[in-house]
């Protein structure tokens, strides 16, 4: 999107036709309402962008069926020209009607048809140039079929299109004929000439006598003649230039078979000399665009000139969208500006009441409430108040600088406000007018240079990520990159499958409480990229869960289809690697109890009392991990969540997992197997704020190794990964991703994972929580920080004398055979009270049996340790590396 | 080498016609011709086009940009030669007079000036929005302390008017009383059953009189009343808009007058039989809306009526619901009501009485607005019986609409069960609107299910609740007012599952109406249930609906 520059935003308002009663559509579903199609439609109007048109900006829903659509907006227009009552020059018509010609040109190439092509929607920028406004009113209402007033104006309106008459909802057929791009010709044709004579036509008629008019224009030789006749300016006729009366006759011609297209009048040699001074206009690239994003850069010669034309207003230079977004945040209301501006004038809601209402629903008594009628003046909206708020933010705030290292940079004032605004919880900041500012800004260019920054990304991701950017945010953050849409287009989306049918039930079943995914536009789509995916992965299959997964990608890149394919296929084999496969129980069995093991090492207590009631995360994980919690979250949390899951690795889920079971835990333990399946079919409303912090913490808790699964990605040939992956801290980088030694965990078989119930950490990951310093023949994979580390208590559970031939240093021992009373109680000796005071440290279970130790652990967890765990190989594992200590003879 | 594909054939649009894309490309000595049929207009995307072509025919890259090009130029140019033919069939129509100009003309015509505001003629002001208007601004400024003062007088004078009336028929009938007990004493000695007959015919002849003579003043002193604060209102706004005009009279009431209602009749002991619990609930899979709910022990009428007893509350009551009157948060009540629009017996005539006790001083009295209902009632049937008749001239329906046509042709006023009208109301204590509900005898029985008009009427109702932003609503649960005794504890079980779930199914349907405004619906069940079974009721709910969590509050380390 351009920057506002002089623009204003502009907002204008109107209904969509109510739904008759109870009717269902051919799937026995509800319609879907008026309103949700028009703003499914609208979607990609935003992603037309060209000068000679107002750029749309966002569209929202009313009460009763109101839709209120922003643009971009300018205070005059071609009525103010007609106001002045004198003729307009030759050449400035010329101009004018080239610049209007070039906006249909545009919008032709996009399929859409303006329809309501007036002087009052044709606008004059600070230099006078044109742009067309609602130019998009005629397609987001389905040709006029979705709104009860008609889209045009009687004066302008072309034959063809008088002669072709309104669709009538009552009537609704499907033989709708929608007009073509020539139908503007033909209005663009009317207002020149009113432009020519400098004053309007048809004045003194009423809509009927127009359009009569209009129609019986096809019994003329010489439309023009009769034109000027009739209002009596033939004189101011003969004085207009040659070029413009040619252009007059060939957009007033009556058959639209003989009218040129917009396109073709471009062409025409009258431009000839005009063409020259307007040129051509390239669409910016977008960020995964396979162009050279750089191509149309120009740098004046003198770099220095860049800094002449340096105005202080810095926030005209950012695009309108985020102007607009910032608006928002700043307290603009869009219904109140309409409402202070007498364009929304409701009725209270008492008097407008029906009398009498039928089994049906229909109602009787009610008469026609006049602010329903459509009135369509664009209201301003005032940026003062946002100027006002953004007044104390400094010039650098709109260009930071993208170093790596920013502690070099001197903090000014609002830099140490900011990082105050840091502290404050997300949802307070996503509110925060100048903090939005701040990020967005820096995302914006951060976004800009990916993947070049995408180091930075993450690093900038990990305080929080600007809503607005969400999207690309995310795409970066996935390693999306390449060329997107052309990988996109090479997929089949159309030949029928046999999933077909499955995608189509699921599809008008997925977050339909958002207003974009229930639109019939994205329904298809969601049609589209799943069935995109489908096709792309012939070893995978459609799983239940895929539409939830897809959500998210899909509502954030609504117009970019591509994107959210391509996100959907980044994130699949991270997070949920072979979790589509056609027969996927190993997956996720192996998923469940790797699960089930984390309860256990967090909260034992909760783990003893599910697994007493037999409460086990089949029963009700597998739609968590399956769908990434889509299916079970709200989109605005889900976004939130995912922010964090992002950043994490594959096992950053279970951690998620288990933070929700501890907000649910006091319900869970007080209830049976019973309460606890009705609990979880309607899961009760979830904090996710504190579910993300907690999972964090629970992450930090967890050995690397212990989330380990043989069925995740294995790692790719890491010889692009690893030079990115190094920079990356260990909460991102995936264990399986980490180079194998003797020292990696083993895997094992799934029957012995789910008979222990604690998790198995490697040798590695105990080395390396140790920081044993011996002979470091390998390197740790990645390098924590002293403080994220955990606390760790090794309990070595050989016999002494295994013990006192060498053990880990640090490690206290608790011999297998005498730790435990016949009740399961701890007997007490040094050793043992030693573990005990020091609960709730992680404490691995080391020995030379794996049974045993799995059983030594499995009663700690019993008797409600936390963070249980065992040493996967045993001591074994340890010997070859020279770190086991013999204790100095004790005198 | 030719090949042939057929491309998806878009959802059987009839209009659209098959065309032939032909592209011919040569690579190396072979020539290759590809033929693809395309639907016209054609709907999906270009680049996807291309790419399932590029697929499915296994075409070189090299061939794509060019392949894509001539595509996109023959589906242009034949767009717009399929939007030519189309418009000049339709010019030729009209030219050729198969469509009449006149007609279109004004057909057009009539569509600007029903949908655009511009070509709409101005509308009189009319004096009712006004009225809100000015009442609005008033009840929120420091002005609504003299307007409830002033309403509350004249509540005070219509209910003196009340109990002198009440006292009059009182000693009338007592007077009445006495006459008959001696002429039945003396029955069969001097007087025969013909005389006690002509006398209970002269009894009630005069009890009529005095009745309508005490209606008709009640309602001439209502009337004047109303005109009164009308005009008051309308002044009292335009003084307040000119500052240098202090309120110069000062309306006040006696402290007394407010004292005097203390003494209410049997209230107190009212007060206590009503029992109630509240919920708060979520509702919804993903994204949950709360709401509250009420469940109530108290008769319906209780909303209406104007407490005497309460000191201040009474003052606070009218306020609250004088500031909502126009405001988008209504309150609204179901009554359940037979078939006849009237206020003659049962509910309806408890319901009229309490209206009357106070003047509405916004809306037409109940008696009005009920002959207005009846008027829409009957041309409602017009309206709808040529409707069905079209709809049955056009497909054959089935006997059972012609039944029910019959029906209705019985009693064209009469409402059918499901059926409701609604009553607009500024005089009771905290409702706003009053929906009644037509039901027949089959709410009785214990076998409704969740397809009987009762039940469909609620979801209208709920339905307008939505429209209309009435944002409490009372629903009787059992669907009837008085117990009798076939409604044992598993008929009101059953029953009150039943509306449970309905209205659950409806706020979730509520939900994708509006957006999910947060709603309070209180359910009232009759006072003469039983304590027990009020606390089983109670106890049902929160299994229905899912009740929030409660806030557990952990302080920071």
């Amino acid at each position: 999107m351009f920057p506002l520059k002089d623009a204003e935003l502009g907002a204008f308002t109107f209904f969509a036709s109510a739904l008759p009663n109870d009717v269902c559509g051919s799937n026995g579903l509800p319609l879907t309402p008026n309103s949700i199609k028009i703003l499914g439609r609208f979607q990609i109007l935003k992603t037309i962008t060209h000068p000679r048109l107002c750029q749309y900006v966002d569209i929202s829903r009313g009460k009763h069926e109101r839709l209120v659509v922003v643009a971009e907006h300018c205070g005059r227009s071609l009525e103010d020209l007609l106001r002045d009552r004198k003729p307009v020059s030759s050449f400035k018509v010329s101009c004018i009607a080239f610049e209007v010609l070039q906006g249909l040109k545009y919008m032709n190439k996009h399929g859409i048809v303006h329809r309501a092509l007036a002087p009052r929607n044709i606008l004059l920028d600070q230099e006078g140039h044109i742009k067309l406004a609602k130019f998009g009113l005629y397609h987001m209402t389905a040709y006029g079929a979705d709104v009860d007033f008609p889209i045009g104006y009687p004066s302008y309106l072309a034959p063809e299109v008088i002669a072709q008459g309104i669709i009538k909802r009552s009537e609704h057929t499907q033989s709708e004929k929608p007009s073509g791009p020539k139908s503007d010709v033909w209005s663009l044709g009317i207002i020149l000439f009113e432009l020519c004579i400098g004053r309007k036509l048809f004045q003194s008629l009423d809509v009927a006598e127009k359009l009569e008019l209009i129609l019986n224009l096809g019994c003329v030789d010489d439309i023009l003649t009769v034109l000027a006749e009739e209002h009596g300016c033939l004189d101011i006729i003969k004085e207009v230039s040659e070029n413009v009366l040619t252009l007059l006759r060939k957009c007033l011609t009556f058959y639209p078979s003989k009218r040129p297209t917009p396109d073709k009048l471009l062409n025409d040699p009258i431009f000839s000399e005009i063409s020259s001074l307007y040129p051509t206009f390239h669409k910016p690239a977008s960020l995964f665009s396979p162009t050279l994003r750089c191509a149309n850069l120009t740098l004046p010669e003198d770099i220095s000139q860049l800094f002449e034309e340096e105005n202080s207003d810095y926030l005209a230079e950012r695009s309108i969208e985020e102007v607009y977004y910032l608006w928002c945040l700043a307290g603009g209301d869009l219904e109140k500006e309409l409402v202070n501006k007498e364009i929304i004038r409701s009725k209270p809601p008492i008097c407008t009441l029906p009398i009498f209402v039928l089994e049906d629903g229909e109602s009787f008594g009610q008469g026609r409430d006049r602010s329903f009628l459509l009135d369509d003046t664009t209201v301003t909206l005032s940026l003062c108040q946002l100027r006002n708020r953004l007044k104390d933010v400094a010039g650098e705030a709109f260009y930071p600088l993208l170093e790596d290292d920013q502690s070099n940079v001197p903090h000014s004032n609002s830099s140490n406000e900011l990082s105050a605004a840091a502290n404050l919880p997300l949802i307070i900041r996503e509110r925060d007018t100048e903090y939005q500012l701040n990020r967005i800004v820096l995302f914006d260019r951060l976004l800009k240079a990916y993947p070049y920054k995408k180091n930075q990304i993450w690093k900038e991701a990990r305080v929080d990520i600007p809503p607005l950017m969400r999207g690309l945010t995310w795409a970066a953050l996935l390693g999306v990159e390449g060329d997107i849409q052309a990988k996109y287009d090479a997929i089949d989306k159309d030949t029928p499958i046999p999933t077909d049918r499955q995608i189509e039930v699921d599809i008008p079943r997925c977050h339909q409480y958002d207003e974009l995914l229930s639109s019939p536009e994205g329904h298809a789509k969601f049609r589209r990229v799943l069935k995109a995916w489908v096709v792309s992965h012939p070893d995978l299959v459609y799983w239940q869960g895929l539409d939830s997964l897809c959500a998210p990608f899909l509502y954030l890149n609504f117009n970019n289809e591509a994107l959210a394919y391509a996100c959907m296929c980044a994130f699949i084999p991270k997070y949920l690697y072979n979790f589509f496969l056609k027969d996927n129980s190993h997956v996720i069995q192996e998923y469940l109890t790797v699960f089930s093991q984390m309860i256990a090492f967090h909260d034992p207590e909760l783990s003893n009392h599910l697994n007493e009631i037999g409460f086990i995360p089949d029963l009700y994980a597998i739609p968590w991990f399956l769908t990434m919690f889509t299916h079970v979250f709200p989109l605005h949390k889900i976004f939130h969540l995912w922010d964090t899951l992002l950043l994490g690795n594959s096992s950053f889920p279970f951690c998620i997992g288990v933070a929700i079971l501890q907000q649910l835990r006091d319900r869970l333990l007080s209830n049976g197997f019973n309460e606890c399946i009705l609990l979880f079919s309607d899961l009760p409303e979830i904090d996710i704020e504190r579910c993300v912090r907690e999972s964090i913490n629970l992450f930090c808790w967890t050995p690397k190794s212990a989330t380990y699964r043989q069925f995740a990605q294995h790692p790719k040939q890491t010889s692009e990964a690893t030079c990115t992956r190094s920079l990356m801290s260990c909460f991102s980088s995936d264990y399986q991703d980490a180079p194998r030694s003797d020292l990696s965990r083993d895997s094992i078989k799934l029957n012995d994972l789910k008979s222990e119930v604690s998790p198995r950490i490697s040798a590695e990951d105990l080395i390396d929580l140790c920081d044993l310093s011996g002979p470091s023949h390998f390197k740790t994979p990645t390098k924590k920080t002293k403080s994220s580390k955990p606390k760790l208590l090794i309990v070595d559970i050989r016999n002494s004398e295994d013990f006192n031939r060498g053990h880990i240093s640090g490690s206290i021992n608790i011999p297998f055979g005498s730790a435990f009373t016949a009740e399961g109680e701890l007997i007490q000796c040094p050793a043992t009270s030693m573990l005990q005071s020091f609960k709730g440290r992680v404490v691995v279970i080391v020995g030379h049996v794996a049974k045993n130790a799995a059983s030594f652990a499995a009663h700690l967890v019993k008797i409600k340790y936390p963070r249980v765990c065992i040493l996967d190989g045993g001591i074994n594992k340890i010997k070859p590396t020279g770190l086991l200590t013999v204790p100095s003879p004790q005198i | 080498m030719q090949e042939m594909v057929k491309t998806k054939n878009n959802q059987g649009k009839n209009s659209g016609m098959e065309r032939e894309f032909v592209y011919t490309f040569s690579s190396g000595n072979q020539h290759f011709v590809l033929k693809v049929p395309l639907k016209f207009p054609v709907q999906e995307n270009v680049s996807h086009l291309l790419g399932r072509l590029m697929l499915l025919h296994n075409l070189p890259c090299f061939i794509e940009n060019d392949l894509k090009e001539s595509l996109s130029r023959l589906i242009e140019e034949k767009s717009i030669e399929d939007y030519d033919t189309e418009a000049e069939v339709a010019l030729e129509a009209v030219k050729s007079g198969e469509v009449d100009l006149n007609q279109l003309a004004n057909t057009w015509a009539k569509t600007y000036t029903e949908a655009v505001l511009e070509h709409t003629r101005p509308e009189d002001s009319s004096w009712d929005e006004d009225f809100a208007d000015v009442y609005h601004d008033l009840i929120h400024s420091p002005a609504s302390e003299t307007l409830l003062n002033l309403e509350h007088n004249y509540f005070v004078s219509i209910s003196e008017l009340i109990s002198e009336r009440d006292v009059e028929l009182k000693k009338l009938r007592e007077r009445q009383g006495a006459e008959m007990d001696k002429v039945m004493q003396e029955l069969g000695k001097t007087l025969s059953d013909h005389d006690v007959n002509m006398l209970a015919a002269q009894h009630f002849e005069s009890q009529q009189v005095l009745e309508n003579k005490w209606n008709n003043e009640l309602k001439q002193t209502t009337g004047i009343q109303k005109q009164e604060y009308q005009e008051w209102v309308i002044k009292l706004h335009e003084d307040l808009k000119n500052p240098n005009i202090t309120i110069g009279e000062e309306i006040n009431v006696q402290p007394n007058q407010w004292r005097e209602s203390i003494e209410g009749n049997g209230g107190l002991f009212e007060d206590q039989r009503q029992l109630e619990e509240s919920f708060t609930i979520h509702l919804g899979a993903q994204l949950k809306t709360m709401h509250n709910l009420r469940l109530l022990r108290a008769d319906m009428l209780d909303f209406c009526k104007h407490k005497r007893n309460h000191r201040s509350g009474v003052k606070l009551h009218r306020l609250q619901t004088a500031l909502s009157l126009y405001s988008t948060s209504l309150c609204g009540l179901v009554l359940l009501v037979d078939n006849r629009i009237s206020s003659y017996s049962g509910i309806k005539r408890d319901f009229a009485t309490v209206s009357q006790e106070c003047t509405d001083f916004h809306f037409p009295g109940i008696q009005e607005q009920l002959e207005v209902v009846q008027q829409v009632v009957l041309y409602a049937r017009v309206q709808h019986s040529s409707k069905s008749k079209r709809l049955n001239d056009v497909g054959n329906k089935n006997g059972s609409c012609e039944d029910k046509s019959k029906n209705m042709e019985q009693n064209l006023s009469n409402i059918l069960p499901g059926e409701f009208y609604i009553t607009r109301h500024s005089n009771l204590s905290e409702i706003h609107v009053t929906f009644h509900l037509c039901v027949d005898d089959n709410v009785r029985s214990g076998n409704i299910t969740a397809r009987d008009p009762a039940i469909m009427g609620l979801r209208n109702i709920l339905k307008v609740c939505c429209t209309h932003d009435i944002t409490t609503i009372s629903i009787p649960l059992l669907l009837v007012h008085d117990m009798s005794e076939e409604m044992t504890i598993s008929w009101c079980l059953k029953r009150a599952e039943l509306v449970f779930k309905c209205v659950k199914g409806f706020m979730m349907e509520m939900a994708s109406w509006d957006g999910g405004i947060s709603r309070t619906v209180q359910f009232l069940v009759p006072q003469s249930i039983s304590e027990e079974m009020f606390f089983q009721l109670s106890n049902m709910l929160p299994q229905i609906f899912r009740v929030s969590s409660t806030l557990t509050l952990t302080s920071k380390h």
